[in-house]
């Protein structure tokens, strides 16, 4: 009788869990539908649409949107890529020099700081040449700046995975002789992967944020964050309002796909 | 000689090392630049060009110096940034404590804290511009909304970490539930709510710089791309991009002094 009370309770936990949020959703949703958000707010359904009339407009501009969230997509992962791997390979190397490697990483943090806007036209500056596209070029521009937000929160994080091991683990490997080499790939990597998630869980949505932020900044017209901004320009704030939506999606999808990722490879180990 | 070589390789002077390194790097690419470009200036100028122009008394606009541009502006800026940082603060503080006092409305809000990281609000600062009509409010609007969730995250995670035995022994000696708040989940949630302070300062103010660029009125955004446009000398751009790199730099250290001053006895490993 006790246990079957108690699994009743915890089953209301998990119902309720599920169902406060949802609620509040369908709530603002509907507030937002009959315009009385629009009245707490003080705006009009010109610079607020309704969320039906947004996602007709995705319907309606399927084709362009997508084409600007691949421009956006091949921005943020590529960037993504490219400064985990740097940075990963940052936090290899000040384990491997540690007195240097640590000051070094102080120094990198610093960047952590530096706001987007003052990176992005540098780089924009630095990359004229590097191609006689200018869709080209800018991609580089962009994919370079996601990657300092993305290079500074692998290589914290790797370096702390590679070097904060178990305690007596070290000794034990030392006790076997074994080389330098094998408790590289034996103790310290296997014990970083769940510092990897752990920048990842920063990096990615930061990945898709610095992108949407460099494409204001960029040569070429085109992306997610360019778009939002362009519609603005010209008063288009239904046709901006979708393109939040989708910015919002991809952040969210990508994410979700994350947290799945690291579900499955961290099985067991957390 | 020891003591020499000790204090030469101390971690202060690894870090002075590495900064000297990307002096020199710098300085390489300038040179390189310098000798390949028709306008080196606005691709990357030496340093000591930049820092030439910091002291020159050439008048930039009708009255001001380049230096006197940016200061004033930056005034602007940081005012703004600030308003929207301590309004963040406040509305995520009330609400990790309403969500830790009332478990439903932690239920309802905490999805939703979660979804909201992975928005791109930096891309949604133009649809706050059109909704406010008014740059100065949605420079604070934007500057709290990046400031309220990572404090309002945090300082919950603070309330969570307070260990079971604590509140039995409150409960044993019959605390009221002011008093469990003032005496143990409060003073126990402060480092936690200074890292989310140190994640949120420097958000605050790239917002703040951001939302400048989208409309005239002052502030260093304003001046930034006015520059990179040649409405006055380029060094204006520079002189920006290094100063909002060290405001950047110096907030996060500003909270840190902060956190020191509240809480001096407890050292905060994370």
């Amino acid at each position: 009788m006790e246990i079957e009370k108690l699994q009743d309770r915890t089953n209301v936990e998990k119902l309720t869990t599920v169902l406060y949020p949802v609620l509040f959703g369908i709530f603002i949703a509907v507030l937002w539908q009959t315009q009385i958000l629009h009245k707490i707010l003080g705006t009009d359904t010109f610079t607020l649409p309704l969320p039906g009339r947004i996602i007709s407009i995705i319907g309606d501009n399927h084709a362009t949107i997508l084409k600007n969230v691949g421009a956006t997509l091949i921005v943020a992962l590529g960037g993504l890529t490219a400064g985990s791997l740097f940075g990963y390979l940052l936090g290899i190397i000040s384990t491997a020099f540690p007195k240097w490697g640590a000051g070094g990483l102080t120094v990198v943090s610093a960047f952590n700081a530096v706001p987007i806007i003052a990176i992005a036209p540098i780089l924009n500056n630095l990359t004229k040449d590097f191609s006689k596209d200018a869709n080209t070029r800018s991609m580089l521009a962009k994919m370079l700046v996601v990657m300092i937000t993305c290079t500074v929160a692998m290589s914290i994080n790797a370096y702390r995975g590679l070097t904060e091991l178990k305690p007596f683990s070290l000794d034990l490997m030392q006790s076997f002789a074994a080389s330098k080499l094998e408790i590289f790939f034996k103790l310290r990597v296997p014990n970083s992967v769940p510092y990897i998630f752990t920048a990842l869980r920063v990096s990615v949505p930061a990945c898709v944020i610095s992108a949407l932020v460099s494409e204001y900044f960029a040569e070429y017209i085109i992306g997610v964050g360019r778009q939002i901004r362009e519609n603005i320009v010209l008063a288009q704030y239904a046709t901006a309002w979708a393109y939040i939506f989708v910015a919002c999606a991809i952040g969210i999808i990508m994410y979700l796909i994350l947290l799945t990722l690291e579900g499955i490879l961290l099985k067991g180990r957390r | 000689m020891g003591k020499i070589k000790k204090a030469l390789l101390s971690k202060q002077m690894v870090i002075a090392y590495w900064v000297l390194g990307l002096v020199v790097i710098w300085e390489i690419l300038a040179v390189i630049i310098e000798h390949t470009k028709r306008t080196p200036e606005n691709v990357l100028p030496h340093l000591h060009q930049i820092a030439q122009s910091i002291f020159s008394k050439d008048l930039v606009n009708m009255d001001q110096t380049a230096l006197q541009i940016v200061l004033s502006n930056t005034g602007i800026t940081l005012q703004r940034a600030g308003i929207g940082f301590l309004i963040g603060i406040a509305v995520g503080y009330l609400l990790a404590l309403i969500m830790n006092m009332f478990s439903w409305a932690e239920k309802v809000v905490f999805p939703y804290l979660m979804i909201i990281q992975m928005i791109p609000i930096l891309g949604m600062a133009p649809i706050v511009l059109a909704m406010t009509k008014d740059i100065n409010k949605s420079r604070i609007v934007i500057a709290a909304l990046l400031t309220f969730y990572p404090v309002a995250t945090n300082t919950l995670a603070g309330f969570k970490s307070v260990m079971k035995e604590k509140h039995e022994l409150m409960y044993s000696m019959a605390a009221k539930k002011s008093d469990v708040y003032k005496k143990l989940l409060i003073p126990a949630s402060m480092p936690y709510f200074f890292t989310g302070l140190k994640i949120s300062a420097p958000m605050a103010i790239t917002a703040s710089i951001l939302v400048d660029t989208l409309q005239g009125g002052g502030g260093l955004g304003c001046m930034l791309s006015q520059s990179l446009k040649h409405a006055m000398t380029i060094y204006v751009f520079w002189q920006i991009v290094f100063l909002s790199a060290i405001i950047g730099i110096a907030s996060y250290y500003l909270m840190s002094v902060i956190e020191k001053l509240i809480s001096p006895y407890k050292k905060v490993g994370r």
